[in-house]
């Protein structure tokens, strides 16, 4: 049966529809996949001198050990973004004659084929085989296997839980997040240390190695509890959604807009509701970190905004660029509807303006507080603020008028490819790179200064010839209407 | 062929012609709908039913020919959407809004206010069955036949001018299908001009004083309805299922 299972699933994936994209797909994961299969074999059999080279003076097997627990908490953060669940494909077979019990045992095999499955082996068995087994001993060594592998198969299971309980309940997903968050900030702020914790467990394992039982004895109560909760909840509308009732919601501060909030309160539901797009928010909000990285006292004191223009326009700016990127893809599915109906195209258009412009103020109001590093980072993200909402807008709205493909909205979007076309991805470039056509020259032969105001007055520019825009954007749409309605019918 | 020549006519078809991959499938020399008909539109599939709805809405581009609405040609301007109401699949349902937003969506593009809106749907609850408001569902959520009605209902909510339907009568239940039918040839009265395609002989002889028969793109047969129209169709159809 599990055969047959397997034959299924190889032959719906070279059947798929979108088959040439999925084969791309694939690739790429496999070369990722490699690559990193590579290097953990790399970093595992030179564990020892790498340990000793970062950290000189330190002993080995401690740090080894502390790293142990630190490593499964971040694979489990990564696990709940990055690992799929299995559920989807089981449901041709509920109605059949095939026990309920198989379906699950399937479900929790498959769940094993995952890169996560792979790493940590690669990582941590060299070092544990030959440093742990010359200083403790061949029962020793062992015992420390089977602690990791046993950790490795309960963060599986613990991840696709967790993930399966918080599909239908939003309050399960916050608790956990809070939980995290809590774990995260007693980490940082040295209250309690995961890497000491783990330093203890496997310091204790080395003494009495039988005590390491307890992991695999873990990860069989973790494994039955994922079973129990597959077998009581292997129904269809269980699995798909949430069941809790849905509201209506109104957003009465966009009535001031008229025609164009209504597009805009549409719009915002299409972003709320579907995984897709909320995911892709989400992602962006992340970004903006980014300046954590980016904005180093050194660049600053130099004026060297080079470095610095980047990461600037992509954080006021990510919502355009990532959700920007996939238009009008996200309207896919009913867009025949908004042809018919009583749409301007203009208002359309102004629509997809004011939820930039709402977007990029939201998310430069956030990053306003790199201020309090410097003042010339809040001159230089106005700047890219304005050159975002006045020219990458335009840009990103131009190349939407070429996308004719459309996009899944119920999947989400981290490793997603769907809807990715060679026109969404060579946007970024020009959206990348535009700023610093505008910055360099005139940075060079006046000053930096300059070239950020340049900046500044190229994006107030394109806000004061906005008309113009939404006439040549429409113009650019109304040619191609037919064949982006005609893409999209494509699913 | 009796046309009444005092009626203005809300469109007209000239030489429309659509092609795939080199088959023709539209193929109309001159069409004539005149205000206040209802029409029914049959054939079997691949008779090219949607593809002329979907070139009526200015959603495919005619491989050549033209329609007129009210004397303009659908593909150059956007008046036909002033007075055109449709629905022809779930592609033109918004799935993740509940119906009650839709329908306030709908409602707002035609300047409706939400307590307009609630007023223009109140004939409706009795099609409504208890299942559509207040349900507290996504559109996507619901049955196809659910999502059947909510469309119809939110273009009839337009009070349009001109109605087009694709197969309204596919996946209601029985009593809706009666009461849908019934509520159609109450619309016949306000002067309303519908287009409705259906496989449903019964039914679209029964609401239509007008049928099209398609075959393979082509008009085959124009007819005003009579007691002997149906007997007609079914001859028709009959020598076709092999």
């Amino acid at each position: 049966m599990y055969a047959t299972f397997l034959a299924h699933q190889w032959m719906g994936f070279w059947r798929s529809k979108g088959k040439g994209g999925t084969i791309a797909t694939q690739l790429i994961m496999g070369f990722i996949v490699l690559y990193l299969a590579a290097v953990s074999i790399f970093i595992g059999y030179n564990m020892e001198h790498i340990i000793m080279e970062m950290l000189p003076g330190k002993d080995v097997i401690l740090v080894f050990n502390g790293m142990i627990l630190y490593y499964f908490t971040i694979e489990f953060l990564m696990r709940l973004q990055l690992q799929e669940l299995p559920a989807m494909a089981v449901q041709p077979y509920l109605h059949l004659n095939i026990p309920k019990k198989k379906l699950v045992s399937f479900l929790n095999i498959t769940a094993l084929f995952s890169v996560f499955n792979l790493l940590p082996l690669l990582l941590f068995f060299p070092f544990a085989i030959l440093k742990i087994n010359s200083d403790f001993g061949p029962f020793a060594c062992t015992m420390y296997l089977l602690a990791i592998i046993s950790l490795m198969v309960f963060n599986n299971y613990a991840a696709l839980y967790f993930k399966r309980l918080t599909i239908g309940n939003l309050k399960a997903g916050i608790l956990g997040s809070i939980f995290l968050v809590a774990v995260g900030l007693l980490e940082y702020f040295k209250i309690f240390s995961i890497a000491s914790l783990s330093n203890l467990v496997f310091h204790t394992i080395t003494i009495t190695p039988l005590l390491a039982l307890i992991f695999p004895v873990a990860a069989v109560v973790m494994l039955t509890i994922n079973t129990r909760f597959l077998r009581s909840n292997l129904y269809l509308e269980e699995l798909q959604s949430a069941k809790q009732k849905k509201s209506s919601t109104d957003y009465p501060i966009l009535d001031r807009f008229g025609e164009v909030g209504v597009y805009l309160a549409l719009e915002i539901k299409l972003i709320l509701r579907n995984k897709r797009s909320r995911s892709t928010l989400t992602k962006g909000l992340l970004f903006i970190f980014y300046g954590l990285l980016f904005y180093k006292q050194d660049k600053l004191a130099a004026d060297k905004f080079w470095t610095l223009i980047f990461p600037a326009a992509f954080m006021t700016g990510n919502m355009i660029m990532l959700y920007g990127q996939f238009m009008f893809g996200w309207q896919s599915a009913e867009f025949d509807g908004l042809l018919t109906s009583k749409l301007n195209m203009r208002t359309f258009f102004k629509a997809k303006f004011l939820l930039f412009t709402i977007g990029s103020t939201l998310l430069t109001a956030a990053v306003s507080l790199y201020g309090l590093i410097s003042w010339k980072i809040l001159i230089l993200q106005f700047a890219v603020y304005f050159y975002n909402i006045g020219v990458t807008s335009v840009i990103t709205l131009y190349f939407a008028t070429k996308n004719y493909k459309a996009l899944d909205l119920s999947k989400g979007s981290s490793m997603n490819w769907q809807g990715i076309t060679a026109s969404t991805m060579l946007q970024t470039i020009p959206l990348m790179l535009s700023p610093y056509l505008i910055y360099l020259p005139i940075s060079l032969i006046l000053n930096p200064y300059w070239g950020i105001a340049a900046i500044a007055i190229t994006g107030l520019a394109g806000l004061s010839t906005r008309n113009f825009w939404i006439n040549f954007l429409t113009k650019e749409f109304q040619k191609r209407k037919y064949k982006i309605a005609e893409g999209f019918r494509q699913k | 062929m009796q046309k009444a020549l005092d009626k203005n006519k809300m469109l007209e078809i000239k030489e429309l012609k659509k092609e795939y991959a080199g088959t023709t499938v539209v193929d109309i020399d001159h069409l004539i709908i005149n205000a206040g008909e209802t029409v029914g539109i049959v054939g079997n599939n691949g008779a090219g039913k949607t593809t002329l709805f979907r070139m009526l809405l200015d959603l495919i581009r005619p491989f050549s020919g033209e329609i007129l609405s009210k004397g303009k040609n659908v593909a150059h301007n956007d008046q036909w959407k002033n007075y055109t109401a449709s629905f022809l699949d779930e592609g033109f349902l918004i799935n993740y809004l509940t119906p009650e937003e839709y329908f306030l969506f709908v409602g707002s593009l035609q300047q409706y206010s939400p307590s307009e809106v609630m007023n223009y749907l109140t004939p409706y609850t009795e099609l409504f069955n208890g299942e559509i408001m207040n349900s507290g569902k996504y559109i996507r959520d619901f049955s196809m036949g659910n999502q059947n009605k909510i469309g119809i209902v939110a273009a009839l909510l337009q009070n349009p001018e001109l109605l087009i339907l694709d197969e309204p009568f596919a996946n209601l239940d029985p009593t809706t299908q009666i009461r849908l039918k019934d509520h159609l040839k109450t619309l016949k009265a306000k002067q309303l001009t519908t287009l409705i395609s259906s496989h449903d002989l019964n039914h679209v002889t029964d609401v239509c004083e007008r049928i099209i028969l398609f075959e393979k793109g082509k008009i085959i047969k124009d007819m005003y309805t009579d007691e002997n129209t149906l007997k007609e169709l079914e001859a028709y159809f009959s020598l076709r299922t092999f």
